[in-house]
C-alpha cells in the first residue's frame, strides 16, 4: 500500500469533480447503486475486522503473513467503500481518503516493525504508541496506556526518551565513564560522575524540546502549574520494578530550564550507590541502563495515596486503598500513619472496612522550594481523607486497570480539591500466590459445579472470557451513565452507545444484537465477554443479582448464579501469558488503528470526516452519511420528480384501503411486475419494507371512524395532491415512496404532521436501518410535547434510539435482522397512523402513559 | 506419569511461543525451532511424542523434516501446518505420513484435538 493511495483518491476527486461541474445531480438509479456499493464495501470490511479480532485474539495460531493478507483485504475493502462514498455524495468529504493514509503509514510501519520517525526526544502522551515502550520507558508507557486506551483521568504529561538520555551523554561527553562502571567503581567515582550530570549541558536540541513541551502544557494549565520529573526505567511489564531507587523531582516550575535542571537530577539518582546495586543485583550493567523520564504535571492534591487491586495472592478479590492529605510521598514512603480502606471487588466494588489513620503529618506544595512535610491541621487528624464515594470512584477506576493489564497492579493517585481522581502511576503488583492460586478445583465450595445456572446455551458468543459482576438489567438508554463499572450489562438490544461503558464493564449480554456491530467489535478489542441474541438474558437476569459467566467456543454460554472463584482464576492465568508473547502483543496492536470507534453518535459534533482515526470509523461515518446522502436524494426526487423521471414513467399510485393517497417511485426490484405503469395492489408491491410499513399503517383499528370523519379536509387535499401529481402538475413532496427490492424512502403528510421514513431492510442485518423522522404542529404546544414524548416512548421500546426537540422527533435503529426490521415498520405504521388522532385527545401527563400502554398492548382505541 | 513431548517447528517466533505456552498449559512438554536444521539436530539427540512443522521454511522444509523423522522415529507423530491452503496434492500425497494438516492461522483448540487423537488421548482409535 503506503505512498500513492492518496494519489489514486485525489485523481478519482478531480475526475469526478469533472463529471459532476455543472452540479447536475446524477440519476437516482447511480446513486443507489453506489450507496449499495458503499454498503457492500463495509460489509467486507467489518467481515475482516471480525475476523482479525478472532484470529488475533489468542486462540490461533498466526504469523506475519495472516496479518498482513488480512490487512490487505481490509485495505481493498474500505477502500471500495470511500470511492463509491464520494460517488455518491459528490466527494463532500475528501478527508476520508487522508485519514485512510495516515492510518495505512502506521500499519506499514507496524509491520516493518519501525519504530517512531527520527527518535524523538520528548514525545507527548498522546503520541505514545504501542512500539515506544522501550525508548519512554515503563512508567510513561503504562500512563499513556490508560489516557489513551482506557481514557482515564492522567495528569497532562510528556515522556522524554532513551533517546533524549543518549543525546545527553554524548553531548556531556560522558560515555567512556558510563561504559567502566561495568567493571566496578567505588563511591567515590560514583559521586564523580553524579557531579558530572549534575555541571553537565543540556544539549541544545533537547532544551528546545523541553521548551516547546512544557510551553504546550503551561498553555493547557495557567501559568502557575508545576511538574513532577520521575524516572521512568521501569521495564514495562513490571519485572524489574526499581521501585523507590530514583530521584523523583516534584513541584518543578513550568519552564525548560527548571525541567531541564529536575532531569539531570533524576538522570545523576541512576548512579547513586544504592541504585548501582540494585542495578547489578537484578544482573544489569548499571552503565548499560538508558533512562527514560516522565514529566507530569502536579495534581493540587487534597489527598493521594496508593492502591492495591489484590490484598495477597489469597484475597484476589480485596482492594486496598492507603489514603492520606495532602501529597502523596508519605503514603508511598510508609511516613505516616495513614487511612486504609478495604474494598470488594466482586460484583461492582463494595467497602468492606475502613481504618482512619491519624495522619499527624502530611506533605504539602512548599512553593518554589519543592515539598514540605508539616504537622497536619487539628481538624484533619483522624478525619477521613477519602469520602466512601471517593474511595469506590478510585476502587472503579483501578479496577479498569487491572482488567486492562490483566494483572494486579499497585497504582498511585490523587483527588484534587475539586474532588476530581488522577491516576499518577500504575505498576505490575508482584503477588505471592497461595498454593490453591495453580489451578482450579472443582471441589471448592465455591466453584462453578455448585451454582445454580441461571441460562444455559442461548445467544451468539461475540467475545470468549470468564467474568463475573453484578447484573445491570438496562432499562432505558438514559441509564447507560448509571451503570457502574465492573458491571455485566444486560440489554435488549445491543448499541453503540455502549462504546463510552465498555471498557468499564465486565461483560455484555443482550437479547438481540449482532456478532458483526460496532458494539462487537469494540468488545473484541477490548476483550470484553459478550453475548448477543440470547433472546431472554434480560429476563433470566434480575437486577443486582451476583452471577458468573462462561462464554466458549461453539456458543457454549453459561450464567452462573454467584461467583465461580475456580473458572475466574483459570481465566486470569491464561490471558496474561498471552500478552506476554511480544510478537502477540506487536501484531495485535494492528487492531488499534483498525478497530475502536471513536465515532459514536452521529448527532454530535465529533462525528466528522476528520475526526475518524480508524478503519471502524470510516466505516461508521460512510454508513451513516450515506444513509443521509440517500435521504437527501429520495427528497429531492420528491420535489424534482417530473424533471427526474421525464413525467409520469416508472411513478405509480398505489390502490390501498388507507384514507392517504400514496405514490411510488420504483428504483428497480420495487414491484412484482417490474417497470409497468398504473395503479398497484399491495399484492404487487415487493418492496419487502414498504409492505412491512404498509401492512402497519393497514392494521385493523388504527385508523379510527371518528378520525376519519374529522379528517375529511386532509383526504380531500391528500388525493387532491396526488392527482395533480400524476397528472403532470404542480410537484410535491407528499406521500411519496422512493422504493427498491430492499429499501423505501416514504414522505408522508396528515394534515400538519409530516413523517418521513427511510429503511433498508435485506438478508444481511448490519445494512439494515430504519430512520423515522416525525414533525408535527397545529396543536397546543403541552399537547405537542405529550405527543413526542408519547411516540418515543413506544419507539423506544421497539429498540429505537431517539432524538427529540421541540416539535421534532428523530429515531434511528440499525443493524437488526430482516425479520425483526419488518416486524418494528409494522410498529412504526401503526404508529404512523394511530399519531394522527391523538391531539385532541392527549389532555395530560396520564393519558400520555394510558395511550403508550394501550399502543404497546395492541390496542388503538383513542378514548377508553 | 511422564509427559508427551511436542516438538514445534516455525520460522515465525510467534507461532512457536504461542503453542509452548498454550500446550504447557494442558501439562506437555514443549520445545520450540525456529528452522529445520535446528530441530533435526535436536531430533538426533532425543525422539519427540508429536512433531507440529510448518511446512514451507528457508533451508529444510517440513516435508524434510517429514521424512527423516519418519525415517529416525516411526513413531511419532507429524502434524503439518502451512500459510498455504492450495497445496492439497501435496498433502494428498503424504496422507500416510502426516497426521493432520492444518491451513494457518490454526485454531489452538483444534490442534490440540488433533495431538489428543494422535496419543490415543481421546479413548484410543
Amino acid at each position: 500500500m503506503g505512498q500513492g493511495v492518496l494519489a489514486g483518491f485525489r485523481s478519482i476527486s478531480n475526475s469526478l469533480r469533472q463529471s459532476l461541474g455543472g452540479g447536475a445531480p446524477a440519476d437516482p438509479k447511480t446513486l443507489f447503486a453506489h450507496f449499495r456499493a458503499v454498503l457492500d464495501h463495509n460489509n467486507r470490511s467489518l467481515e475482516v475486522i471480525t475476523d482479525m479480532g478472532e484470529k488475533l485474539g489468542g486462540d490461533y495460531l498466526f504469523d506475519i503473513n495472516y496479518t498482513r493478507s488480512a490487512y490487505e483485504s481490509l485495505y481493498e475493502a474500505i477502500s471500495g467503500s470511500i470511492r463509491n462514498f464520494a460517488l455518491l455524495t459528490g466527494d463532500r468529504y475528501p478527508q476520508l481518503a487522508e485519514v485512510l493514509a495516515r492510518i495505512d503509514t502506521l500499519v506499514e510501519r507496524m509491520f516493518a516493525a519501525a519504530g517512531p520517525e527520527g527518535g524523538a526526544l520528548v514525545v507527548p502522551y498522546a503520541e505514545i504508541t504501542w512500539d515506544m515502550a522501550e525508548e519512554v520507558g515503563g512508567k510513561n508507557y503504562h500512563l499513556a496506556e490508560m489516557a489513551n486506551a482506557l481514557h482515564l483521568p492522567v495528569p497532562p504529561s510528556f515522556a522524554v526518551t532513551t533517546a533524549a538520555f543518549d543525546a545527553f551523554v554524548r553531548h556531556n561527553g560522558l560515555g567512556e565513564r558510563l561504559a567502566g562502571l561495568a567493571a566496578g567503581a567505588d563511591d567515590g567515582a560514583l559521586a564523580g560522575l553524579r557531579a558530572a550530570v549534575l555541571a553537565g549541558a543540556v544539549p541544545p536540541e533537547l532544551a528546545e524540546s523541553f521548551d516547546r513541551a512544557v510551553a504546550a502544557l503551561r498553555h493547557r494549565l495557567g501559568p502557575d502549574a508545576t511538574l513532577a520529573v520521575r524516572s521512568s526505567a521501569e521495564e514495562e511489564d513490571g519485572d524489574f520494578s526499581f521501585a523507590g531507587q530514583f530521584e523523583s523531582v516534584l513541584n518543578v516550575p513550568c519552564t525548560g530550564a527548571a525541567v531541564a535542571e529536575a532531569y539531570k537530577q533524576v538522570v545523576a539518582s541512576l548512579y547513586e550507590p544504592g541504585a548501582v546495586a540494585y542495578q547489578r543485583h537484578l544482573g544489569c550493567d548499571p552503565g548499560r541502563l538508558r533512562m527514560a523520564v516522565a514529566v507530569v504535571a502536579m495534581v493540587p492534591a487534597r489527598s493521594s495515596g496508593v492502591i492495591y487491586t489484590v490484598a495477597s495472592g489469597t484475597e484476589p478479590d480485596t482492594l486496598l486503598v492507603n489514603a492520606a492529605w495532602g501529597l502523596g510521598t508519605a503514603v508511598v514512603d510508609g511516613r505516616t500513619d495513614a487511612d486504609l480502606f478495604t474494598v470488594a471487588k466482586s460484583g461492582g466494588p463494595r467497602l468492606a472496612a475502613s481504618r482512619v489513620g491519624g495522619k499527624e503529618t502530611m506533605v504539602v506544595n512548599d512553593g518554589a522550594s519543592g515539598i514540605a512535610t508539616v504537622a497536619t491541621p487539628a481538624g484533619q487528624r483522624g478525619v477521613p481523607s477519602l469520602s466512601e464515594a471517593e474511595v469506590l470512584a478510585l476502587a472503579r477506576q483501578a479496577m479498569a486497570i487491572e482488567t486492562y493489564f490483566k494483572a494486579p497492579q499497585d497504582i498511585e493517585w490523587a483527588v484534587d480539591r475539586d474532588g476530581r481522581t488522577f491516576i499518577l502511576q500504575a505498576r505490575g503488583l508482584r503477588v505471592e500466590h497461595g498454593p490453591e492460586e495453580s489451578a482450579a478445583d472443582a471441589s471448592e465450595p465455591l466453584a462453578a459445579s455448585h451454582l445454580p445456572v441461571l441460562l444455559a446455551d442461548h445467544g451468539t458468543v461475540v467475545q470468549k472470557g470468564v467474568t463475573a459482576g453484578k447484573v445491570f438489567v438496562l432499562k432505558h438508554a438514559d441509564d447507560l451513565d448509571r451503570v457502574p463499572r465492573g458491571a455485566i450489562l444486560v440489554a435488549r438490544h445491543d448499541s453503540p452507545h455502549f462504546v463510552r461503558v465498555i471498557p468499564f464493564l465486565n461483560a455484555i449480554i443482550t437479547d438481540v444484537g449482532a456478532p458483526t456491530s460496532h458494539m462487537a467489535s469494540i468488545c473484541r478489542e477490548f476483550s470484553i465477554p459478550t453475548v448477543v441474541n440470547t433472546g431472554d438474558g434480560t429476563a433470566l437476569l434480575g437486577h443486582d443479582e451476583e452471577v458468573t459467566l462462561m462464554a466458549g467456543d461453539e456458543n457454549r454460554v453459561t450464567v452462573y448464579a454467584g461467583i465461580a472463584h475456580d473458572l475466574l482464576r483459570e481465566q486470569r492465568q491464561t490471558a496474561r501469558r498471552m500478552r506476554e508473547i511480544y510478537e502477540f502483543r506487536r501484531q495485535k496492536y494492528v487492531m488499534r488503528y483498525i478497530a475502536p470507534l471513536n465515532l459514536v453518535n452521529p448527532l454530535e459534533e465529533e462525528f466528522a470526516a476528520d475526526k475518524c482515526k480508524t478503519v471502524h470509523d470510516l466505516i461508521r461515518f460512510m454508513h451513516e452519511k450515506s444513509v443521509q446522502s440517500l435521504v437527501a436524494s429520495a427528497t429531492r426526487q420528491g420535489r424534482g420528480i417530473m424533471g427526474v423521471f421525464g413525467g409520469r414513467k416508472g411513478l405509480r399510485r398505489l390502490a390501498l384501503p388507507l384514507p392517504i393517497q400514496v405514490l411510488a417511485i420504483d428504483l428497480g426490484g420495487g414491484f412484482v411486475d417490474g417497470p409497468a405503469s398504473g395503479e398497484a395492489t399491495l399484492a404487487e408491491i415487493a418492496s419487502v419494507p414498504l409492505r412491512a410499513l404498509l401492512q402497519g399503517m393497514m392494521h385493523p383499528g388504527v385508523w379510527h371512524e371518528e378520525n376519519l370523519a374529522l379528517q375529511g379536509r386532509d383526504l380531500l387535499s391528500g388525493m387532491s395532491r396526488a392527482a395533480d401529481l400524476t397528472g403532470g402538475g404542480a410537484a410535491a413532496g407528499a406521500n411519496l415512496a422512493v422504493i427498491s427490492g430492499d429499501y423505501v424512502n416514504m414522505s408522508m403528510r396528515f394534515g400538519y404532521h409530516f413523517n418521513m421514513l427511510d429503511s433498508y431492510c435485506s438478508d444481511t442485518p448490519r445494512n439494515n436501518h430504519i430512520y423515522f423522522r416525525f414533525v408535527g404542529g397545529a396543536a397546543a404546544i403541552t399537547s405537542r410535547s405529550r405527543r413526542i414524548q408519547m411516540m418515543a416512548s413506544i419507539l423506544a421500546e421497539s429498540g429505537f434510539i431517539i432524538k427529540t426537540k421541540g416539535d421534532l422527533l428523530v429515531a434511528r435503529v440499525s443493524n437488526l435482522s430482516r425479520e425483526d426490521i419488518e416486524r418494528i415498520l409494522d410498529q412504526t405504521g401503526r404508529l404512523i397512523a394511530f399519531t394522527r388522532q391523538l391531539d385532541a385527545v392527549l389532555d395530560s401527563d396520564e393519558t400520555v402513559a394510558r395511550l403508550a400502554r394501550a399502543f404497546l398492548a395492541g390496542d388503538y382505541r383513542v378514548r377508553p | 506419569m511422564t509427559k508427551h513431548s511436542i516438538m514445534i517447528i516455525d520460522d515465525e517466533k510467534i507461532v512457536g511461543d504461542m503453542a509452548r505456552l498454550s500446550l504447557e498449559q494442558d501439562g506437555y512438554e514443549v520445545e520450540t525451532f525456529l528452522d529445520g536444521r535446528s530441530a533435526l539436530d535436536r531430533l538426533e539427540v532425543r525422539p519427540f511424542d508429536v512433531v507440529v512443522t510448518d511446512l514451507k521454511m528457508k533451508g529444510v522444509d517440513g516435508l524434510q523434516v517429514l521424512r527423516t523423522v519418519k525415517k529416525r522415529h516411526p513413531k511419532t507423530v507429524v502434524i503439518m501446518i502451512t500459510a498455504f491452503a492450495n497445496l492439497d496434492v501435496a498433502i494428498e500425497a503424504l496422507r500416510d505420513d502426516v497426521h493432520d494438516f492444518f491451513p494457518k492461522p490454526v485454531k489452538l483448540k483444534e490442534l490440540k484435538a488433533s495431538i489428543e487423537r494422535a496419543l490415543g488421548k481421546d479413548g484410543g482409535h
